[in-house]
């Protein structure tokens, strides 16, 4: 089949799924089931497909295939639902549906026994709908309602259990905060659509390779609206205080949206559209103090800034999800930093190897939860490795991945990153900083979790998950391992029209493929192996010896009640709100009550009301008067024509 | 004989009808109600679908009928359509179908409700249809009159007399001004017609006097504006809604209102385009209290209806800010969002009357997980919030993006070019993405989630496909005019166009000529 058929087939299934649950098998929870993971299954073996098939076609480096319809066209703005299908978009299909299938079969064992199971799956396939819809996007209008959808099903999914009222709040937040992103992303495409007259991805490509100077002044401030995008959806500094509580919803839900691939969405709309961010720096005259400072600087001190932030918070978080939540913030802020080091490749392979294991991670801790009767909190766990073999063994490769050791994937992409950072010292020195913060937290977490003995009841009575939760655990952990050899950063350097991909890179063999980093960028390597080293010595001193308390709060002090309380970013802003929008909000109220409503209308209707008085008065009913009033009326229409 | 002469003839009829059929027979009045919307909104879909291939008649109309009247002052009965008022027909039809079909709660004097229905219902389309501004203003006043007789005599609530009066005094003042205008222009003209396509035409040719324009153009905006709740002269709207009964509600916010819109863009502006250049800018001004303002004060109200009509409030805004960019993306936006926001506006009051008569109440902070009691309501008015905060695959979307990119490329000047109107874009997204997303989730956070209210153990949802159907109508609509938006701008835009090449064309006025501004491509 053509790889354009595939492409709409597999953007369907899932929206088909999601109607067909909602309107005709909801109450059938089984079969909502199997419809859902049904439709995520085709979407994946269609997506291997497709990426067979293109890769037959041997479509040269930067170019792509697009299949679309157009959806609007008025005047100068002309939309397509366009489907873009190129090494970049492909790599992201094969691991969102990839992935998205492994979600949906746990989640048949996870979520079992809920009452509103159909809803869940019907939700979940809207999700994987949305998502679908981002990565195929073909224009900057596709992107920007696909993006939307994906924020709605992720408010949906966050307020599942939405008579809990801090689900219900988390989604709302997190709604919230991704609408202020959206907020500078949408300008951000009117400001570029306004002055090159497209919004088509390939389009504006080329019209900015051909003129650099054609966004004039607002090249840089487009780019910064535009990764405002970015910054909502992958949950970047200042607007990162959503995703911890998004934790909220079920942990299938987190691992699939708020770890492998909404989240990631942000990273991948940089990559798509990094020829926006390329262009040197110009803003408005208004904003002439920012001169000098690119879009690019922007983006890298944010991601840089976040990762730093969020693994000092995880440090100290002592709810299971919570700490991978910081976690993952510290990922993304990894990926958006590679970005804006220029290096889009980089930030891209981080992705798809961090959809792996973090998947993995949480889909372990949901069947720690799942196995403790719904605990989080770390402290309350221990000794887990002999009655959860399976989640054990698989969380431990997933930790492994993530702190980056070889030869596990993450070893590999996190390496990119690293050497992209090489160029900036400071943001090196960052980069290597939190390298040796997420070993540190990610082994706090298995030592006290995870092994020595139980320290609750329910923990020494856990019994392993059903089987339909292990295997997903299973084969995302061979993914985890291996990602680093698939070739996908060869895949997605060609897909970005990177200069020296168009050939096959030949590793010569497996064996110089797993040491190529040392060869390659031996600095990067060796520092990275380095502060992960120290991360796992310092996390063993501390709780190798399986305390009971966390000792840490002791030797640190304050800076320890601050890392635990997130900096105080919630309190923060919630007085900013309070003292902007909700005081505008509470000023119009009044005025709208008391002077527009109250003296305005009143005045208005006591007008009418004294006029009618006084009216009244002259209709005394006597006869007199009226012909008095008549003949005065007259003298004075008289005086008026004559004069 | 023009399909607009039935759209808008069977309702009238049907109220002249209804009124030999005996106040016992409920069943009868109610049938013939629904039967006749239901009619209606079949020929008013069936005319948006043959519209592309109708021949074209007189001025660039389809489905053009005139039968002159009184010749003396050049009045006729005159009706066709074109992309501007394509979809606010359509979208009348089905808003009064829907509003037929809910209408089951009103319990006394039957009779007299349908008839008045079917008068509201045959002057909207007719106000909506007409070519002939003395018409278009006669159904008008036709549909308002039944208005304020239905909140004054099924209106809810212990204000509903302080709400009718309110209501009833500021919109005759509004269409007494805007009359004031319209008879100005229908002198001033020199053609002595009503006849829009002849004013059209001759006053392309020979403009009026830019003085006279600015004279006359404020009377038609604040008039209309006045019509449409323009801020600040939007507190009727609120409180009236939230006393009209809900067919009313939904007939008067969903469509009626956009009269007031829709003779702004198709008489005011293009016949007036000296004095709309002079007076827009002030309209700017003005749309952002609708967007931001009242937006803000959405955001205060406890009351759901109140939220409700604050926020139709705030959309309104969107239209005049569309308008006001003079340029093709955002009138085309600006149209979108009036036919978007009359599904929108009838689906909430229609869903708030429901509710309403479920518990008697409408305060949120009594309500909480409706969604586990009224899974369907509920399901649905999650879904008319989500629109109501610009969700794509909504018609909303569709509307207010096109007015922000239409916005963004305009050059209207602000304050002789202090301000660019960039800003007021910005200002207007903000509000769109981040005002309206605050105070629609804030109330689906109140009234839908949370642990069951008090107020909702004994309630139930609507049973029933009939009673069902009014709300998947709409529903239906506005995702249709979300999911394939070309079903009307296609439509929309030429006629778009025409409106703003007009005033392109007019001569520019000097403070325009002089200023550094980017050209209109």
């Amino acid at each position: 089949m053509q790889p354009e058929t595939l492409a709409w087939i597999i953007l369907a299934l899932p929206l088909l799924s999601a109607a067909g649950i909602t309107l005709f098998t909801r109450r059938n929870a089984g079969l909502s089931a199997a419809v859902s993971v049904t439709a995520v299954a085709a979407a994946f073996v269609a997506s291997v497909l497709l990426v067979l098939s293109y890769r037959g076609l041997h479509i040269p480096a930067g170019e792509c295939l697009i299949a679309s319809v157009n959806w609007l066209n008025v005047g100068g703005l002309s939309v397509e639902l366009g489907l873009r299908l190129d090494s970049l978009s492909n790599v992201m299909l094969l691991g969102v549906t990839g992935v998205g299938l492994m979600i949906h079969i746990y989640s048949c064992g996870y979520m079992a026994g809920d009452p509103s199971y159909a809803r869940f799956f019907a939700s979940l396939s809207l999700f994987m709908f949305s998502m679908l819809g981002i990565v195929l996007a073909s224009n900057f209008v596709m992107m920007f309602v696909f993006w939307e959808l994906v924020g709605v099903s992720s408010y949906l999914l966050i307020g599942f259990w939405f008579e809990r009222p801090a689900a219900a709040d988390a989604a709302k937040k997190a709604f919230l905060t991704n609408r202020i992103g959206d907020f500078g992303f949408l300008l951000g495409i009117i400001a570029v659509w306004a002055s090159l007259g497209t919004v088509d991805f390939l389009d504006l490509q080329r019209a900015l390779a051909a003129d650099p100077q054609a966004l004039g002044a607002f090249a840089s401030l487009a780019g910064v609206l535009v990764f405002m995008g970015a910054m909502g959806k992958s949950a970047q500094f200042p607007l990162h205080v959503w995703l911890p509580d998004a934790m909220e919803g079920p942990t299938p839900v987190s691992a699939l949206i708020h770890a492998a691939t909404m989240v990631a969405a942000g990273v991948y709309m940089l990559a798509r559209s990094f020829f926006l961010f390329e262009l040197a720096p110009a803003w408005p005259e208004s904003l002439g103090f920012l001169s000098g400072i690119s879009a690019l600087d922007v983006i890298a001190w944010t991601g840089g800034i976040t990762s730093l932030m969020a693994a000092l918070m995880a440090v100290q978080q002592s709810d299971i999800k919570r700490i991978l939540a910081y976690s993952t913030l510290s990922q993304l802020g990894y990926m958006v930093m590679a970005v804006g080091c220029a290096r889009p490749e980089a930030g891209m392979y981080h992705l798809v190897t961090h959809a792996f294991f973090k998947a993995l991670l949480f889909l372990g801790a949901g069947s720690v939860i799942h196995a403790l009767h719904h605990e989080q909190d770390i402290w309350k766990m221990g000794g887990l490795r002999s009655r959860l073999p399976v989640t054990y063994w698989t969380f431990l490769v997933g930790t492994l991945a993530l702190c980056g050791v070889p030869p596990f994937s993450g070893f590999y992409s996190k390496d990119g990153i690293l050497a992209a950072a090489e160029t900036r010292p400071v943001l090196f020195g960052l980069a290597l900083v939190v390298a040796a913060l997420t070993t540190f937290y990610m082994f706090r977490l298995v030592l006290v979790a995870l092994r020595g003995e139980p320290r609750d009841a329910a923990a020494s009575h856990a019994h392993e998950s059903p089987s339909v939760m292990l295997w997903p655990l299973r084969f995302l952990a061979i993914a985890s391992v291996f990602a680093g050899f698939w070739g996908i950063d060869t895949a997605l350097k060609r897909g970005l029209g990177m200069a020296g991909a168009s050939g096959h890179e030949d590793h010569g063999g497996f064996l110089a493929g797993v040491f190529e980093p040392f060869g390659h960028a031996p600095l990067a390597a060796f520092l990275g192996l380095f502060a992960t080293g120290i991360g796992f010595a310092v996390a063993w001193t501390l709780y190798g010896s399986h305390p009971v308390r966390d000792p840490l709060p002791e030797r640190l002090g304050p800076l320890a009640r601050w890392m635990r309380d997130k900096f105080y970013f919630d309190e923060a802003y919630a007085w900013l709100i309070r003292c902007t929008h909700d005081a505008l909000a509470a000023v119009a109220d009044w005025v709208d009550r008391w002077i527009v409503a109250g003296m305005f209308v009143r005045g208005l209707a006591g007008a009418t009301d004294v006029a009618g008085r006084a009216l009244r008065l002259v209709l005394t009913g006597n006869l007199q008067t009226y012909a008095f009033l008549a003949a005065a009326g007259m003298v004075v229409a008289l005086w008026i024509v004559v004069l | 004989m023009s399909p607009l002469t039935w759209i808008l003839g069977l309702p009238l009829l049907a109220a002249a009808g209804l009124c030999l059929v005996p106040r016992t027979s409920k069943g009868v009045l109610r049938t013939v109600a629904v039967a006749v919307t239901a009619v209606v909104a079949w020929m008013a879909i069936d005319l948006l679908l043959g519209f592309a291939t109708a021949p074209v008649g007189r001025g660039g109309y389809r489905f053009v009928q005139q039968i002159p009247w009184v010749e003396s002052l050049g009045i006729s009965f005159f009706v066709g359509v074109d992309g501007i008022n394509l979809g606010l027909i359509v979208m009348g039809a089905i808003v009064a179908f829907a509003a037929a079909c809910v209408s089951w709660e009103i319990e006394d004097r039957t009779k007299e409700y349908y008839v008045l229905l079917m008068l509201m219902t045959g002057g909207i389309l007719g106000a909506f249809a007409s070519l002939d501004v003395f018409f278009l203003y006669f159904f008008h006043e036709l549909a308002l009159v039944p208005t304020f007789i239905m909140i004054g005599v099924w209106g809810r609530g212990e204000r509903r007399q302080s709400a009718a009066f309110q209501i009833t005094l500021y919109l005759t003042l509004g269409a007494l001004v805007a009359l004031i205008g319209l008879i100005a222009l229908y002198l001033q003209s020199g053609v002595r017609t009503f006849d829009l396509v002849t004013l059209t035409d001759t006053l392309a040719a020979n403009p009026m006097p830019a003085a006279r324009q600015y004279f006359i153009f404020p009377w038609l905006m604040f008039g209309l504006g006045i019509l449409v709740s323009l801020w600040p002269f939007h507190t009727w709207a609120p409180l009236g809604y939230g006393a009209a009964p809900t067919a009313t509600a939904m007939l008067h916010a969903g469509v009626l209102k956009k009269f007031g819109l829709y003779v702004l863009l198709k008489v005011a502006v293009p016949l007036l385009p000296e004095g709309a250049k002079e007076w827009l800018p002030l309209l700017a001004w003005m749309c952002l209290g609708n967007i931001l303002y009242c937006g803000w004060v959405a955001m205060r109200q406890r009351d759901l209806n109140q939220l409700i009509g604050n926020s139709s409030v705030a959309h309104v805004g969107f239209v005049f800010l569309g308008v006001a960019s003079l340029t093709t993306v955002g009138v085309t936006g600006a149209v979108m969002v009036m036919v978007a926001h009359g599904f929108l506006a009838a689906l909430s009051f229609a869903l708030s009357g429901f509710l309403y008569r479920q518990t008697g109440s409408l305060d949120m902070g009594r309500m909480g997980g409706l969604l586990k009691q009224l899974p369907f309501t509920g399901t649905v008015m999650v879904m008319a919030m989500m629109a109501g905060c610009g969700l794509p695959g909504f018609g909303n979307f569709v509307g207010e993006m096109l007015v922000l990119f239409g916005g963004w490329k305009s050059d209207l000047l602000i304050c002789g070019g202090w301000i660019s109107f960039r800003w007021f874009v910005a200002a207007a997204a903000w509000g769109a993405l981040i005002v309206a997303a605050v105070y629609m989730l804030r109330a689906v956070r109140e009234m839908f989630h949370g642990p069951i209210g008090e107020t909702w153990r004994k309630s139930n949802d609507p049973t029933g496909a009939w009673r069902r159907l009014p709300y998947v109508v709409l529903l239906v609509s506005l995702l249709a005019l979300g999911v394939a938006p070309r079903l009307l701008t296609d439509h929309i835009e030429p006629s778009a166009k025409l409106i703003v090449d007009a005033v392109e064309r007019s001569r520019p006025a000097p403070h325009l000529a002089t200023a550094p501004g980017h050209p209109i491509p």
